[in-house]
């Protein structure tokens, strides 16, 4: 009796909980890579189906992105970016788990603001620590972030072959924009 | 003359050989709206089946899929809260709660919002 007691108590705290935390998502999220190099084609895709959850009472974001979703413009990149370096049959998601430090929603604005960005990118079966900054503002559409950070493909356990390498950038621009929408579901 | 049938010949092979190496790099996208599907199945079944692990074979496949909308975010719609497909064009005359089927690509499993993601979908009905 006593155990479902301290049950119903456990529960009605976390709904409590979960419900004073506020939800922005959005499953339209647009993330963009290049690695081009100078007078080679262009290497460069985008991915606009990427999913993003913020909670903005504790300023915890967590983003994820199928691998399968980028698209190059070139099909035989596309292909072997799938195929060869992401593996996306074995590894199909890129995910990023992190906190923006010091962010308080109500201090929000139209005017874009500066955070910091910490977290953990997973890929390719590794995992690393990202530290980055984010531009944030608020409109009546939402929220929206926007960050830039930059990757090596060897940090991932990706190898480029070296008949391609001089082809592909050993240093990935990746940039994030997201526009999150209040979401109590 | 025994050497300019040489050369023509060369040029040919040479022409040849970078006409089929242009298309091999150059090739087209698939065209997911006119491939045919191979499977048809409803929006929830599908997501049962990435949840319990029995759906990699359907991945970069073109498949159709029945449910109804439950939610749309610019050119995404989300059929019975289990799949979400992206459109490359703007979505005209959809609307809530009404029963559609969706052809495109499957490109996996999101585990954040629990719903399996299609893109370059088009609209069968």
């Amino acid at each position: 009796m006593k155990q479902i007691f301290l049950l119903i108590a456990f529960l009605i705290c976390t709904t409590s909980i979960l419900q004073a935390q506020e939800r922005y998502s959005t499953k339209t999220g647009i993330i963009t890579f290049e690695a081009s190099v100078p007078s080679f084609e262009e290497v460069k895709a985008t991915n606009a189906q990427v999913s993003a959850l913020l909670n903005t009472t504790s300023g915890d974001i967590a983003v994820l992105a199928l691998l399968k979703g980028f698209r190059f413009k070139v099909a035989l990149m596309e292909e072997h970016f799938n195929e060869n370096y992401i593996e996306s049959s074995k590894y199909p998601k890129a995910t990023f788990k992190g906190t923006i430090e010091d962010f308080i929603a109500s201090k929000l604005s139209e005017e874009e603001k500066k955070y910091n960005l910490k977290g953990t990118l997973s890929l390719h079966g590794e995992s690393k620590i990202i530290d980055t900054s984010v531009r944030i503002s608020q409109t009546d559409e939402g929220i929206t972030m926007q960050l830039n950070f930059d990757l090596k493909p060897k940090e991932f356990n990706i190898n480029i072959p070296n008949l391609v390498s001089s082809k592909i950038a050993e240093i990935v621009s990746v940039s994030a924009v997201l526009l999150l929408q209040q979401n109590n579901k | 003359m025994k050497n300019r049938k040489g050369f023509l010949m060369i040029v040919l092979v040479l022409g040849f050989a970078g006409y089929i190496g242009y298309n091999y790099l150059y090739k087209e996208h698939r065209n997911i709206s006119e491939e045919t599907s191979s499977l048809e199945i409803s929006a929830s079944y599908l997501l049962e089946r990435f949840k319990k692990n029995d759906a990699a074979s359907l991945l970069n496949k073109t498949i159709t899929v029945t449910g109804t909308v439950s939610e749309i975010e610019k050119n995404t719609i989300t059929l019975s809260n289990s799949v979400n497909c992206n459109f490359e064009t703007d979505l005209k005359n959809i609307s809530l709660s009404t029963p559609v089927i969706i052809k495109g690509r499957c490109i996996g499993y999101d585990d954040l919002f629990e719903v399996v993601k299609m893109d370059q979908c088009s609209i069968i009905k």
